[in-house]
């Protein structure tokens, strides 16, 4: 019935609609993780078995899309929402300076220092392949030339995705779920240049370019600030320099207020903790929206 | 008339339903390493009944949400051939709860065996 595991996906994908796309994603990579162990087992054992034969006897004991999908599908109505929220309220204060427990925010944090040199890297890539498949387009090696860079747009994106899923945690797909494998590369060119998806993947690329600017710059600015507000008391204290140089004219802060420097540079780092943390989920739904299609 | 096949099919599913929690929580509680679905999928087997109750693809839903519930946690490696592999180890949490799992299965069993025998 089933002669790949792609065809077994794609069934259960189908048998899944209206699922949500978290859901979906893990029940793909399960049926992808468990059909092609088990199917390595099954070619280790003889190296020239027919693929249809040996996954018929493998989804036989896997289940059918059908029983699958429902297996999933009925953990979750189970599951779901009554343990999901045993996380009881907590208050304001403690949201609030928890936030340098949550990996989240640190991960955010991280994520805005590396935005900068992938949104340059993304933003060069695609105006030089852009440019360049345009330009090469008189040409004979133009279309295979365009094809590779679309496809290289699509593998940025996945390489994206995971860098997103790793520090901002919010769930993206692990592997490209359709290949064009057996397609002629005209065809495959084709479907690409059609597909919304490899569009809206290179609309991303040039945002994370202003986004990963404005995000370092926030990050740096931020972060020299505080850690200076910090640091001035003790070298005023120990070393006897001085906040302000002015041509000679030395300006020093009252030895009262050092107390206050460092506390003002610690709050200060904790409201930027949870701006980062926000920023940080906001960026993952914008780049779900943006890279994963539906 | 009455399905009584379909009948049989959802009495097998309800059965299952609590079953998978603690017998994957048993496994992995004798387990001295991570195991992936797969070896979990192979271990039941070879020890299971000879007719499978239930399809190795319901075995990954229950893990995932066991994981969800803080019972597992996992990890993704990749293989050396084809896609990677989510280890599953079980929490101390998972430990406690595989106690009370227990014991609430030897009651349950001890009520409906003597029910069943009259």
């Amino acid at each position: 019935m089933f002669n790949t595991i792609d065809q077994y996906l794609e069934a259960l994908k189908n048998e899944m609609q209206g699922s949500d796309s978290a859901l979906l994603s893990d029940a793909l990579a399960d049926a992808r993780e468990h059909l092609s162990i088990a199917l390595a087992v099954v070619r280790e054992k003889n190296a020239d078995v027919n693929e249809a034969d040996a996954l018929k006897t493998i989804i036989e004991e896997y289940g059918t899309p059908e029983e699958t999908a429902s297996a999933y599908q009925e953990v979750e109505r189970r599951t779901s929402p009554s343990l999901k929220q045993t996380a009881k309220p907590q208050s304001w204060f403690v949201r609030f300076f928890g936030v340098y427990a949550d990996a989240r925010a640190w991960g955010a944090l991280l994520y805005m220092l590396i935005a900068f040199v992938t949104g340059v890297f993304y933003f060069t890539w695609a105006v030089t392949g852009l440019s360049l498949s345009i330009s090469f387009a008189i040409f004979i090696f133009g279309l295979p030339f365009s094809l590779l860079f679309l496809l290289s747009v699509r593998g940025l994106a996945l390489l994206e995705g995971r860098l997103v899923e790793a520090l901002l945690g919010v769930r993206m797909p692990r592997r490209p779920l359709f290949s064009h494998q057996g397609m002629k590369w005209f065809d495959r060119l084709k479907a690409l240049l059609t597909d919304k998806a490899t569009w809206l993947m290179l609309v991303y690329m040039f945002f994370q370019f202003v986004l990963g600017t404005v995000y370092f710059v926030l990050l740096v600015t931020v972060l020299s600030f505080l850690l200076s507000l910090i640091v001035v008391p003790f070298l005023q204290g120990f070393l006897h320099e001085p906040l302000v140089n002015l041509n000679g004219a030395r300006y020093f802060i009252p030895a009262w207020s050092y107390p206050l420097f460092v506390l003002g540079g610690f709050l200060l780092w904790t409201i930027f903790m949870n701006t980062a943390r926000g920023v940080g989920q906001l960026h993952g739904r914008f780049a779900k929206w943006m890279l994963v299609s539906e | 008339m009455v399905d009584i096949s379909l009948a049989t099919k959802k009495f097998q599913k309800e059965m299952n339903a609590g079953t998978t929690s603690l017998v994957l929580l048993n496994v992995l509680s004798r387990s001295a390493e991570p195991m992936y679905g797969y070896q979990i999928a192979k271990l039941l087997e070879e020890n299971g009944p000879d007719l499978p109750l239930t399809k190795q693809g319901t075995l990954y839903p229950v893990l995932r949400s066991l994981e969800e519930n803080g019972l597992l946690s996992s990890m993704v490696e990749p293989s050396v051939s084809g896609p990677p592999r989510r280890y599953y180890t079980i929490t101390p949490e998972g430990r406690e709860a595989l106690k009370e799992w227990l014991e609430i299965w030897k009651q349950t069993k001890k009520f409906v065996d003597t029910i069943l025998k009259g």
